[in-house]
């Protein structure tokens, strides 16, 4: 095994400086009777040639997305990554470091971390943003728990039906043990309606959690509903879109109490659903209750500008089970790339990505409806996704053709919305040209 | 040599004007933006984000890099967290287009190999720890334990039993804790005695029919086999609660013997630790769990599963607890998992267990000459120093020490954990370092603990900042550039 640098004259050294007579004498502390008196049933080892065969024979069984069109969203996003990204993130001393608790040898991390946190305040336009969590899921899940403990008021939480249904199921999931009420706001027109959440929210209400652009593409009224949720007193999430953030207002803009992301899009690979990155800022008074790994800046003996893991009070190492929440690490290698991503891409940059999103899905969805054989299924304004009915009942002709054609045409949403069964979520990215929307918009037609 | 340039931060190095990318011309017909979307939707400023062109940003990051210690540039002998050096063909492997460009909502005809992959994954698990069920979803070790303490919750109210309380010992990782919370359980500590093995006795006054679960780490978290887990394993059991294994420490006893036949009902693995999927500064890692039959039921959905020859994701779980995560799982972390199981087979991961203890074994004989040890002369993977006779005699600290391991090139074990030891001081060395590391880090610390006080107070020396000052981080935040 090439992993294991000591010889077996080594090992003799080494066991007799132990006093031990074999490798078997070091594991006497197992009792007998619990011992595996077998080998594990493994396939056979193999050797790298072996191995790299196999993978490469394995991956052949899958179509990659970098080889046909991904029309493809739904909370993961075929953006393009810069070979910048890919370059920082292989750096060694930044994938085989681990989480900064030495700071004098970890600089380079904590400085990382330290300017992910500022790019994404300023993305957001939220005061502080964490060093970030799992993926866009939990970090909704978990911004909701701090709207639960920072206000004191654990009778309800109300949640956009239009908010991504994985994150709702996720949400479910944590608050299975709890008393707190988990209520959803319909959103039969593609967006929820103000005057429903008002009339959701009481006064033991923790938060209103929404999706801006939501599950199905379509904005929310944002600035209504922080507006009537504040009133009420309770805490405005918004789960928002990164790369939408390139025309979009921030979430701070117009009123958000915790902003929260899938930051896949920030130059992340698509990964089959992870790792990813979770986004997670917030306003000023509610910084000490937020879970995650923070960096602070701080000055060393010498008076020398340096950073450090800061507000570890917070932490479950040091809080146990009183910490805001048992968060361990943060997604450091994610955030990495994503702090890449936003550097490189810059104001002008992020502007024109999401204008290039904004125009090809309105092209594509222009397009897609013009056969008359799809239709738009919600009035409101999109940014990059959209929602089509398959008029007819030919969704499964549609997707049988797809699949000949070597094209991912879209998210079906009725594993979610059975109202939903014959429609499709159809995602438009800047990497899609004309041409390969014009052989979507042909599968259809 | 230091490119000092390279610590200032990308907003003092912007320049208006710069930009990083060269993005597409628009192929498709454009339309007035004030037609697709509501003006008030729209941001009127641009985005204060800096600006830098592509040499900018990666002279900046190359040059942060070199501002870390690493596995890959130092020996890490971070106790619990295993620091084993990461195979690069796992991350060349893990990157083909064919396993990292896959979307996933894919349809499962699409992603046959990868679910293959996934699907042999699940039976790996379950055979290493002789626990038959493994949901590979939780994103990181601490999701993994709150995962499956939800799973037992779900097991409880399916047979209508209100168990409210988890027991744990008090030298276990906070995340235990912290999870139990989480899932809405009370928590128990439980003392360990000078040993460092679970006090029977107060243990015993604890384990009642409201116990819905214990926790246990084991091998602990002083590197110790609980002697008595056969006898913990039944006083469990007797009450009707679960045994949760803590697989933190699995590195020790891959192939030696497994949770589930030593009694665990639960547990997580943390496969960035065991199966070498890299750090990355602090994640990402994966959680997965694997649990007796009985609980299977209740693990998150979906699953892979095999018929008639094609791999699918099953749904259709009724008494599932549902998701804990957007999406699969961190895959990535996984398909290195998997290329590392395959790589090692039975022998070799039991060489991987064997070669781990040895070293561990080997440290501590040569460590144990000039710092006190107070748990024996053996270990398995890790073992925990307590240097408390340098700290009453020289007003040495142990995080004096750590800071004086930097100085000659090392990066300092895991310090002042677990928190029942005096100036703990745990140390783990995996099996992928050599003897003659390991003779010259136990020399290096032979050497500091003859250093004077005043040198070690003000240590480290030698990196690129001295000691950062903590209190003044917290005292006053400053969390991002400008404020």
């Amino acid at each position: 095994m090439p992993y294991f640098p000591n010889t077996i004259d080594d090992q003799r050294e080494m066991l007799a400086t132990i006093g031990a007579k074999s490798l078997d004498e070091l594991f006497s502390m197992v009792p007998g009777e619990l011992r595996l008196n077998r080998d594990l049933c493994l396939p056979p080892a193999l050797g790298e040639m072996e191995l790299t065969a196999h993978i490469v024979e394995l991956a052949g069984k899958n179509v990659s997305a970098a080889c046909v069109p991904c029309f493809l969203g739904g909370g993961c996003y075929d953006h393009f990554i810069p070979a910048v990204v890919d370059v920082i993130a292989s750096r060694s001393e930044f994938y085989t470091a681990y989480t900064p608790y030495q700071a004098e040898a970890s600089q380079g991390t904590l400085q990382a971390m330290f300017e992910y946190q500022t790019l994404i305040a300023e993305l957001t336009g939220m005061d502080f943003s964490n060093a970030s969590m799992y993926d866009g899921g939990s970090a909704a899940v978990e911004a909701v728990l701090m709207a639960l403990h920072v206000g004191k008021r654990t009778g309800r939480v109300v949640v956009a039906q239009s908010v991504h249904p994985e994150y709702r199921q996720t949400l479910k999931t944590y608050l299975a043990n709890t008393d707190t009420e988990l209520l959803a706001v319909g959103a039969k027109d593609g967006s929820v309606a103000p005057a429903e959440v008002e009339a959701s929210v009481t006064d033991q209400t923790a938060c209103v959690l929404v999706q801006h652009p939501n599950f199905f593409g379509c904005l929310e009224e944002v600035e209504a509903l922080a507006e009537i949720t504040h009133k009420k007193g309770a805490m405005f999430i918004v789960v928002f879109d990164p790369i939408s953030l390139g025309l979009l207002k921030r979430p701070g803009d117009y009123g958000a109490d915790i902003a929260v992301a899938e930051g896949q899009s920030l130059g992340n690979p698509m990964a089959y659903g992870g790792p990813y990155l979770g986004i997670m800022a917030c306003r000023e008074p509610f910084l000490r209750r937020m879970p995650g790994r923070l960096v602070g800046q701080t000055a060393d003996r010498r008076g020398r500008r340096c950073w450090t893991l800061t507000l570890q009070t917070r932490e479950q190492h040091i809080r146990r089970e009183k910490a805001t929440s048992n968060i361990c690490t943060n997604q450091g290698l994610f955030a990495l790339r994503a702090a890449v991503y936003l550097s490189l891409m810059g104001p002008q940059g992020m502007r024109k990505v999401a204008e290039l999103c904004l125009q090809k899905s309105h092209y594509a969805l222009e397009r897609l409806t013009a056969c008359g054989k799809l239709e738009k299924v919600f009035e409101r304004p999109t940014f990059k996704e959209f929602v089509v009915r398959v008029k007819d009942g030919r969704m499964e002709k549609v997707l049988a053709a797809a699949a000949k054609q070597y094209l991912f045409p879209g998210v079906q949403l009725g594993k979610w919305y059975p109202e939903l069964a014959d429609c499709l979520l159809i995602a438009v990215t800047e990497k899609r040209t004309k041409a390969e929307i014009d052989r979507l918009a042909d599968i259809f037609g | 040599m230091r490119n000092t340039r390279s610590t200032q931060l990308l907003f003092e190095l912007s320049r208006p004007g710069c930009v990083g990318v060269d993005l597409p011309v628009c192929d498709v017909p454009e339309r007035p933006i004030s037609e697709l979307l509501p003006a008030g939707a729209i941001n009127p400023a641009p985005l204060p984000l800096p600006e830098l062109s592509e040499p900018d940003v990666v002279r900046h990051f190359v040059n942060l890099s070199t501002q870390n210690m690493s596995v890959d540039t130092h020996f890490y002998p971070l106790g619990s967290c295993t620091m084993k050096y990461n195979p690069k063909r796992n991350e060349r492997l893990a990157s083909l287009p064919g396993m990292v460009d896959l979307h996933p909502y894919q349809p499962e005809s699409a992603v046959q190999g990868l679910l293959e992959l996934l699907h042999e994954s699940q039976y790996f698990l379950a055979e290493i720890s002789g626990l038959p069920a493994v949901s590979l979803q939780p994103a990181a070790g601490a999701h993994g334990e709150m995962t499956a303490l939800l799973v037992a919750a779900a097991y409880f109210r399916d047979r209508g039993e209100k168990r409210t309380t988890v027991l744990i010992p008090d030298g276990a990782h906070g995340t235990n804790p912290a999870s139990a919370a989480m899932a809405g359980f009370d928590v128990q500590p439980i003392r360990c005695d000078e040993d460092g093995f679970v006090d029977l006795e107060e243990f015993a006054t604890h384990l009642n029919e409201r116990t819905a679960v214990f926790m246990i780490t084991n091998p602990n978290t002083l590197g110790i086999f609980e002697k008595n887990i056969k006898k913990i394993v039944e006083m469990v059991h007797a009450v009707g609660a679960l045994v949760y294994l803590d697989g933190a420490n699995m590195n020790a006893i891959l192939g030696i013997t497994r949770p589930g036949d030593f009694g665990a009902d639960l547990m997580h693995y943390n496969p960035h630790k065991t199966f070498s999927g890299p750090h990355g500064g602090g994640g990402p890692g994966a959680g997965p769990i694997a649990v007796a039959e009985k609980l299977a039921p209740y693990l998150p959905s979906p699953i892979v599963v095999k018929e008639n020859g094609v791999y699918r994701l099953d749904y259709d779980r009724p008494k599932s607890i549902g998701r804990v995560r957007s999406f699969f799982g961190n895959v990535g972390v996984l398909v290195r998992m998997y290329c590392y199981i395959r790589t090692h087979g039975a022998k070799g991961l039991r060489e991987v267990s064997e070669h781990a203890v040895l070293n561990a074994n080997y440290l501590l004989a040569k460590v144990k000459h000039f710092l006190e040890v107070p748990h024996g002369d053996r270990c398995m993977h890790e073992f925990v120093a307590s240097p408390v006779k340098l700290k009453n005699e020289k007003n040495i600290s142990t995080m004096d020490i750590a800071k004086r391991l930097l100085d000659y090139g090392y990066h300092a074990p895991t310090v002042y954990f677990p928190l029942i030891v005096k100036e703990a001081m745990m140390i783990e060395p995996t099996e992928t370092e050599s003897k003659a590391t390991l003779d010259a880090f136990a020399e290096a610390l032979f050497r500091i603990t003859g250093e004077s006080a005043d040198l070690l107070h003000d240590a480290p020396h030698t990196t690129p900042v001295s000691r950062a000052d903590e209190v003044l981080a917290a005292r006053k935040p400053v969390l991002k550039h400008g404020g």
